[in-house]
């Protein structure tokens, strides 16, 4: 096994300790950091898939988020201008009247893993200020509305309508939660709807690539 | 006709219920038992534990408060130094109501029922976040399994005085377990940290006087039943739509009974409307049957957020008995 195949293997498996080693390893040994960047978040892709399958679970998600995460880190001296981030920026938030921040928060760590820029504005976010996000950070690829609650639905309707009439453009909105359904999705003009932190890793990556 | 208790028990024995349980009709829950502070809607306090709550008016329920300035322990090494259990002792003063409440009750018609929340998993991410609670069960398993002793044991002892001061027949326990589609963690991973302690627990409560024990959970968990059968669970109250209780009947039926099937998060909104909750209680009753299940809203107590669906489902449910028994 190479010593990038090593890398890949063990933020599959979420080992945080072997991770930081293995990068630098691999760095020694002459591979090039965005090599080993790629096969990092192949292995998350990998860990997705797993999660959005029922195969793997939030610990595990979260632990290999960590593994990499570390890696990045050891990496990041190496990267062009020191970032990790190709695809583009994610602005990420619950939508207003909502407190909840743990799916988002998963959302957020996927995504960021897939090779994105996050910019988490948080919870109980008004439409404005996703808008004032979209102006305030350098190439916004992908919006990204959670809620929890059916009784946020329609803060979520609002803040896809807001972003509409803002005329801002050149970004993607997907949305997510409990209670939001892929027709609720359709219904209020998102480009997407993901359904669990992994697919929503894929289906930010298919939009900015799309774009 | 069976008293409310003997239908329940008629029920979850496959016997001969003469109507469906009627969500919450079984249980006379005493609230007044002194437990921990909790917040009221336009709130914020620290409880006994430390943990900050916040109720904002606008929301249907509290919670925890884990910015950097709130968070209570933030180093799973150093949880001796942080996590102090509250006392469980107090005053004759402090239980009076609980245990006139008790007294007040008929038990053939109803279970006198302990209500204890957080349970164990719960207070783990109430007491360092969610994602912490779920990287140190791999990062410091030895340090979780301390810390999940300690609650185990913080809830035995106060299952001591309250079992003394009100002879309870019943438990109704809150601990999350999962998501609307999935279990936080895998079967085996809960297994090995919260298994044990769980059945030690249940069975505390159990060699104490305890007949029922009622666990709510309002997510999905069907892969975590066998699991629920061995700690001791009676019913599991919260069962979503997403479990397939119907198949979940056919294969654990004659250990554990199901209590849910209507989604709260569905029916329970600002525009409720009666008959769309008397379809989610005609699909659940004639899906589930009559045996191992008990209509129900996934709300983990006898209310709704909004007012009138509690009992626009009870009256459902009353038609459903009409017309299938």
């Amino acid at each position: 096994m190479s010593k990038i195949e090593e890398v890949k293997a063990n933020v599959e498996k979420g080992k945080t300790k072997l991770v930081p080693g293995l990068v630098q390893e691999a760095l020694d040994e002459g591979s090039s950091a965005m090599d080993i960047l790629q096969a990092m978040i192949e292995a998350m892709g990998v860990v997705g898939d797993k999660f959005s399958s029922g195969i793997l679970f939030v610990p595990e998600m979260l632990i290999a988020a960590k593994a990499m995460s570390l890696g990045v880190n050891v990496l990041r001296p190496h990267l062009e201008g020191g970032a990790a981030a190709s695809l583009g920026t994610c602005v990420i938030g619950t939508v207003k009247g909502d407190l909840h921040d743990i799916g988002k928060n998963l959302v957020s760590m996927m995504v960021g893993s897939a090779g994105f820029n996050m910019v988490d504005l948080g919870v109980d976010v008004p439409a404005e200020k996703f808008i004032q996000a979209v102006k305030d950070h350098k190439d916004v690829k992908i919006v990204a509305c959670s809620g929890l609650l059916s009784t946020t639905m329609p803060a979520m309707r609002e803040t896809l309508a807001a972003i509409k009439a803002s005329g801002l453009s050149g970004f993607k909105v997907m949305v997510g939660g409990a209670p939001v359904t892929p027709e609720f999705a359709f219904e209020i003009g998102a480009d997407a709807y993901a359904a669990d932190a992994g697919s929503a890793a894929v289906k930010a990556k298919e939009l900015a690539l799309s774009l | 006709m069976l008293t409310k208790r003997q239908n329940l028990m008629e029920t979850i024995k496959g016997g001969k219920p003469d109507r469906f349980v009627n969500q919450y009709e079984f249980m006379e829950i005493i609230m007044e038992a002194p437990l921990r502070t909790r917040p009221k809607p336009g709130e914020t306090i620290t409880n006994e534990w430390g943990i900050t709550y916040s109720w904002p008016k606008d929301q249907l329920g509290a919670f925890p408060v884990h910015d950097e300035a709130h968070l209570l322990l933030k180093d799973i090494t150093r949880w001796r130094e942080t996590v102090k259990a509250p006392s469980v002792e107090f005053s004759d003063e402090r239980w009076a109501p609980a245990v006139a409440h008790a007294d007040a009750v008929d038990r053939n018609d109803k279970f006198v029922t302990v209500f204890f929340a957080s349970g164990t998993f719960e207070m783990t991410h109430m007491l360092m976040g969610m994602e912490a609670a779920m990287m140190n069960l791999y990062e410091e398993p030895e340090y979780m399994h301390e810390l999940i002793d300690f609650l185990t044991d913080y809830e035995m002892r106060y299952a001591e005085q309250i079992i003394r001061r009100i002879k309870p027949d019943a438990l109704f326990h809150h601990d999350d377990w999962g998501g609307q589609i999935a279990s936080f963690m895998s079967p085996d991973m809960f297994a090995e940290f919260f298994l044990e302690p769980y059945k030690k627990m249940y069975g505390f409560w159990k060699q104490n006087g305890i007949e029922l024990i009622v666990h709510h959970s309002d997510s999905y968990a069907a892969n975590l039943v066998p699991h629920m059968i061995d700690m001791g669970i009676d019913i599991w109250q919260g069962v979503m739509t997403t479990n397939n209780t119907p198949e979940m009947i056919k294969q654990y039926g004659s250990k554990i009974s199901f209590m849910g099937e209507i989604d709260s998060g569905v029916v329970d909104c600002r525009d409720w409307k009666p008959e769309i909750i008397a379809e989610h209680v005609q699909k659940a009753c004639t899906g589930c049957g009559k045996h191992y299940f008990i209509p129900c809203l996934t709300q983990g107590l006898n209310l709704s957020s909004f007012p009138g669906v509690y009992e626009a489902t009870s009256r459902a449910i009353e038609e459903m008995s009409k017309k299938l028994f």
